[in-house]
C-alpha cells in the first residue's frame, strides 16, 4: 500500500475524529502508546484519551495544511503534520505541528 | 543497575539493554571507538545532546553532517524527498544561503520502538543578512548503530509559515 496513501487516510480519520468526538479516539492508541502534549508525557490509551477530552474547550476544528510521512523502519510509519486549530469564540486560530 | 524511574515508564516493551548507551558528543561524530556501555541512558539526555550537536553543525559546517545519516536515511526537506547520506548532504550544501543560525525552542523525545528515539524540535532560522528569523518545526528519528551510537534514519523539515 502507497505510504502517502495510509498518512493522508490516517490524518482525515484522526482529525474528523478529534474534532468531532475526542473519545473516539481511544481505539487509536494502545497500552504502550506515548503521546507528549505541550511538553506533558502521558502512557496509554485510557490516559491519552483522558488527557484529550479534558482539554478546555468544547468544540474545535483542525485544518491541516502539510502532511509528510516516511517509513519508519520494522513495518512503521511516521507522519508529520502541520496546520491550524481554529477553537469556538476564540478570534484567531493557533498553529500547530503534530 | 536500574534506569531512573522516568526512564522505566518509557521503556515499555523497547527493551532496556538497546539503550544502554552513554551519551556524549562523541557519539554523534562517527569515530568513537569507545564503547562506554553499561550506563543507563536517558532518551532526553540523547535528544538533547543530539539537537545541540546537529544544529551547531548545521550552522558551522553542513557538510560534517554527512556522517549522521547512511544509505536508508531519508530526508523530507519542505515536502521533497530525498534519501541516503550523499543526497542529502548535497542536498543541505546546496540550500541558497551562506550563513546560518538555528535557535531552537522546543525539543521533545519518546522512544520509538526497535531502540530508537524520536525528536521533536521547533525553533527560528535566522539567515545571515535577512531582517526576520523563519519558524520551523523538525521531526528526527534516531536509530542505535553496532559501534554505540546513533545515526539518522528519518528526517523531516518544515517551516512554519503564518
Amino acid at each position: 500500500m502507497d505510504p502517502d496513501a495510509v498518512a493522508k487516510a490516517f490524518v482525515e480519520h484522526y482529525y474528523s475524529t478529534f474534532d468531532a468526538n475526542r473519545a473516539g479516539l481511544a481505539n487509536l492508541y494502545q497500552e504502550g502508546s506515548m503521546l507528549t502534549f505541550e511538553g506533558q508525557k502521558i502512557q496509554g490509551s485510557q490516559s491519552i484519551v483522558a488527557k484529550l477530552t479534558s482539554l478546555p474547550f468544547q468544540q474545535c476544528k483542525h485544518n491541516i495544511t502539510t502532511v509528510d510521512c516516511q517509513p519508519s523502519g520494522s513495518g512503521g510509519m511516521l507522519v508529520f503534520v502541520s496546520g491550524n486549530l481554529q477553537l469556538a469564540g476564540e478570534q484567531h486560530a493557533l498553529k500547530f505541528s503534530q | 543497575m536500574n534506569p531512573p524511574i522516568n526512564t522505566q515508564f518509557w521503556m515499555g516493551s523497547a527493551g532496556l539493554a538497546s539503550l544502554n548507551y552513554c551519551v556524549t558528543a562523541l557519539l554523534f561524530d562517527g569515530s568513537n571507538s569507545d564503547k562506554q556501555k553499561e550506563k543507563s541512558m536517558d532518551p532526553d539526555a540523547v535528544a538533547k545532546a543530539f539537537v545541540d550537536h546537529y544544529y551547531s553543525t548545521f550552522d558551522a559546517n553542513r557538510a560534517g553532517l554527512a556522517n549522521l545519516y547512511q544509505e536508508g536515511s531519508m530526508l523530507t526537506f519542505e515536502g521533497q524527498k530525498i534519501q541516503g547520506s550523499q543526497s542529502i548532504v548535497a542536498k543541505l550544501t546546496s540550500l541558497p544561503f551562506q550563513q546560518c543560525k538555528h535557535n531552537i525552542s522546543t525539543v521533545d523525545c519518546q522512544p520509538s520502538g526497535a531502540g530508537g528515539v524520536l525528536v521533536f524540535v521547533s525553533g527560528t532560522l535566522q539567515l545571515a543578512g535577512e531582517q526576520h528569523a523563519l519558524k520551523f518545526s523538525q521531526m528526527f528519528h534516531l536509530m542505535p548503530t553496532p559501534q554505540g551510537s546513533f545515526y539518522v534514519l528519518n528526517d523531516i523539515f518544515r517551516l512554519n509559515y503564518a
